[in-house]
């Protein structure tokens, strides 16, 4: 099961000033743009992984976006499953000021309401990003379901975000019915769109991924055993084709996963021989665009052997590091998380 | 798209300051990708406490460096895996598309002599700095003119001083955009026959052999008044009048922190006066300018001052790629050619 943020996830968003937020709003579907490759990796987990590939947005782009996000994502090719949009116009006439802005108190009810639905067993991977406060609102999500974080340091949280009253017992509420008792949180990818520095997110353990684009999500992704070489490649060429990104732009970022110790070397051996093999559809101006495979791999293999090999560090291990939420809350630094 | 290999291993504030650089143009100059050489696992912790675009920026792993007081020659010899070594050898490849380093500047030169070649007609390279003058020069109104040779070829002769004069006029006009840069020689006066030998028979050649904008002798005075914008000189003058100027620059604010504490009036002047030297500092604030180009090989080389810090290694990634995309090598190579042909021909003038 996979879950997406939109703004800044999946969209192309700026709304940092007055004018970017009016612009967005008001914006029609066709003139929204997709963070190149987001489409074809979404494509790609709907695809190839069946049952299990349920598609789950939940935004906190206002309800009255509605008609407009889910154009953009049909022309994209993009299938979901559910879609939870922030009630911000009711907030507003009900005096919630607050919760306009305030995002743990809405996306953490809201994903654990969506949980309750699902099987136990099913694992989920997360897709956010470092604007507000993703990687903090997965975890603890993460931590909530596996049970690591009880009914007390829940609430005292929600009081540290000075969520409402009626959303901390919602949250409670969602968090009795959801809570699982085992870890079924396996990934949590936070898209760099700010470019926050990658060790800010160290703090949540090897379960958060900073990325900087989806060809690195799509590698981890392959890594995790989630997805094929195949939609790795088609990820890489959807955003070639963008016009965005070159072939020197993807091998730096396979290197920079090498280098951070979020990809081990053998996969990208085994990427290079499944890439191989792939069939990747695609129309011919696509086609046109890109470059020969053999180019593609000997641009991967000169940035592989720039490294030191032996200086990489060994590739995190899978594991839940103990996070303490609330003396996150408390510091300075949290935006961007 | 252009690819500046960054020395991550050379200068007083390195890796940190220099991969903080690297950091900063990576996320400041998009049309350029940037390879950071050197020690990877020295870089990579600081890479991931720094804001920058990963999807620009790659490291090309390097076992040693060169230190700031290694002599060159042995310290090349010795560290033929050096950091400086590695990056001129990318360069040479055809990797990146021009070196940047605040490095040890013997090895940085001897590095490029030793992977690069000289544009044919260039006997000696020339290092170039760019002084903060009074007057503006080119379409870009650039504060400052360029003083070469500042330290490479110690002695030189009267064919090296036309070529650092064609050098210096193709790095003005592509990288100011100063299409017809005035082009000086630095003597003791201004008439033709003043200085020595050598300068005496650059000025004829100069005059008779090259279509510079060549306005003659100018004198000291002359450099930070900016009457040039390419001032020529034998290494060893131009070491000897920077190192003058910046110690001038730094007396001048020694001064100025003196009259602070000394009187409440001249305090209370100098607070009045601040706006206008906050402008002055930025106007003169080497940092500002990047680093200083070498120039005569057939790669690019840009040095940058050793105690850079994130900005100036930043700025100099920026020149080098301005440098690259401009063509400079290129114009020195047409104008040495002309030159040359004109020399030979012992008629049209060339440049």
């Amino acid at each position: 099961m996979f879950r997406w943020d939109l703004d800044k996830t999946y969209l192309r968003s700026e709304f940092s000033t007055f004018t970017q937020l009016l612009k967005s709003a008001f914006e029609k579907a066709e003139d929204k743009r997709a963070v190149p490759g987001a489409p074809a990796l979404l494509r790609a987990l709907r695809r190839e992984r069946g049952a299990l590939g349920r598609i789950c947005i939940v935004s906190g782009s206002p309800t009255q976006m509605r008609t407009v996000l889910e154009k953009r994502l049909q022309l994209d090719g993009v299938e979901y499953d559910e879609f939870v949009l922030k009630p911000n116009l009711e907030n507003m006439l009900r005096g919630r000021f607050r919760a306009v802005r305030e995002q743990v108190g809405y996306k953490l009810p809201a994903l654990l309401r969506s949980r309750a639905q699902q099987p136990k067993e099913v694992e989920e991977t997360l897709f956010g990003d470092d604007a507000e406060m993703d990687a903090f609102i997965y975890s603890l999500y993460g931590d909530v379901l596996a049970g690591r974080v009880g009914d007390r340091e829940l609430d005292q949280v929600l009081s540290k975000v000075r969520a409402y009253p009626d959303a901390r017992k919602a949250t409670l509420a969602a968090a009795a019915v959801a809570r699982v008792g085992h870890d079924v949180v396996r990934r949590i990818l936070i898209h760099l769109d700010q470019r926050s520095p990658t060790a800010r997110f160290a703090k949540y353990g090897p379960r958060v991924v900073p990325i900087y684009n989806y060809f690195q999500g799509a590698l981890v992704l392959f890594a995790d055993g989630t997805l094929s070489g195949g939609a790795v490649l088609g990820t890489a060429l959807e955003m070639i084709a963008s016009g965005e990104y070159t072939l020197d732009a993807l091998a730096n970022s396979l290197q920079d996963l090498l280098r951070r110790g979020r990809l081990a070397l053998a996969e990208g051996a085994r990427l290079a021989f499944e890439i191989e093999r792939a069939d990747i559809e695609m129309d011919a101006r696509m086609a046109a665009a890109l470059p020969p495979r053999s180019e593609i791999a000997a641009a991967f293999a000169a940035r592989v052997r720039a490294l030191a090999l032996g200086a990489l560090p060994p590739v995190l291990a899978d594991g839940h590091a103990r996070i303490d939420y609330q003396a996150l809350l408390a510091s300075d630094a949290l935006k961007g998380h | 798209m252009l690819t500046i290999a960054v020395d991550a291993m050379g200068g007083d504030n390195a890796p940190l300051e220099t991969v903080r650089g690297a950091a900063l143009a990576s996320l400041e100059a998009r049309h350029l990708q940037i390879v950071l050489v050197g020690d990877q696992r020295r870089i990579e912790p600081i890479l991931e406490e720094t804001r920058h675009d990963a999807e620009r920026l790659s490291v090309l792993h390097a076992g040693s460096f060169v230190t700031m007081d290694d002599k060159p020659a042995e310290a090349l010899t010795q560290k033929p895996d050096c950091s400086v070594l590695v990056a001129a050898r990318l360069v040479a490849e055809g990797g990146a598309d021009a070196l940047v380093s605040a490095g040890n500047t013997g090895a940085g030169v001897l590095a490029a002599a030793r992977t690069w070649k000289r544009v044919p007609g260039v006997r000696r390279a020339a290092l170039a700095a760019v002084y903060p003058t009074e007057q503006r020069h080119g379409d870009k109104q650039d504060p400052f003119s360029l003083l070469l040779d500042v330290g490479a070829t110690l002695d030189a002769d009267a064919d090296d001083l036309v070529a650092f004069a064609l050098m210096g006029a193709a790095y003005a006009s592509r990288v100011s955009k100063n299409a017809r840069p005035k082009v000086a020689l630095l003597s003791n006066g201004s008439e033709a026959g003043k200085g020595p030998a050598s300068v005496v028979e650059a000025h004829k050649l100069l005059t008779s052999h090259t279509g510079l904008n060549f306005i003659g002798n100018v004198e000291g005075i002359d450099i930070p008044r900016g009457t040039a914008d390419v001032i020529v000189c034998s290494g060893f003058v131009g070491n000897v009048v920077l190192k003058m100027l910046e110690g001038v620059s730094e007396t001048v604010m020694s001064l100025a922190r003196y009259a602070y504490k000394e009187k409440m009036v001249w305090r209370l002047g100098l607070m009045m006066l601040s706006g206008g030297f906050q402008r002055i500092k930025e106007v003169t604030d080497w940092e500002q300018y990047g680093g200083a180009p070498f120039l005569g090989f057939d790669r690019l080389y840009i040095k940058a001052h050793g105690r850079s810090k994130q900005r100036a290694i930043a700025n100099a990634i920026k020149v080098a790629g301005k440098a690259a995309a401009h063509g400079v090598v290129e114009e020195i190579a047409k104008g040495m050619r002309e030159f040359e042909a004109s020399r030979q021909g012992g008629g049209a003038k060339a440049g």
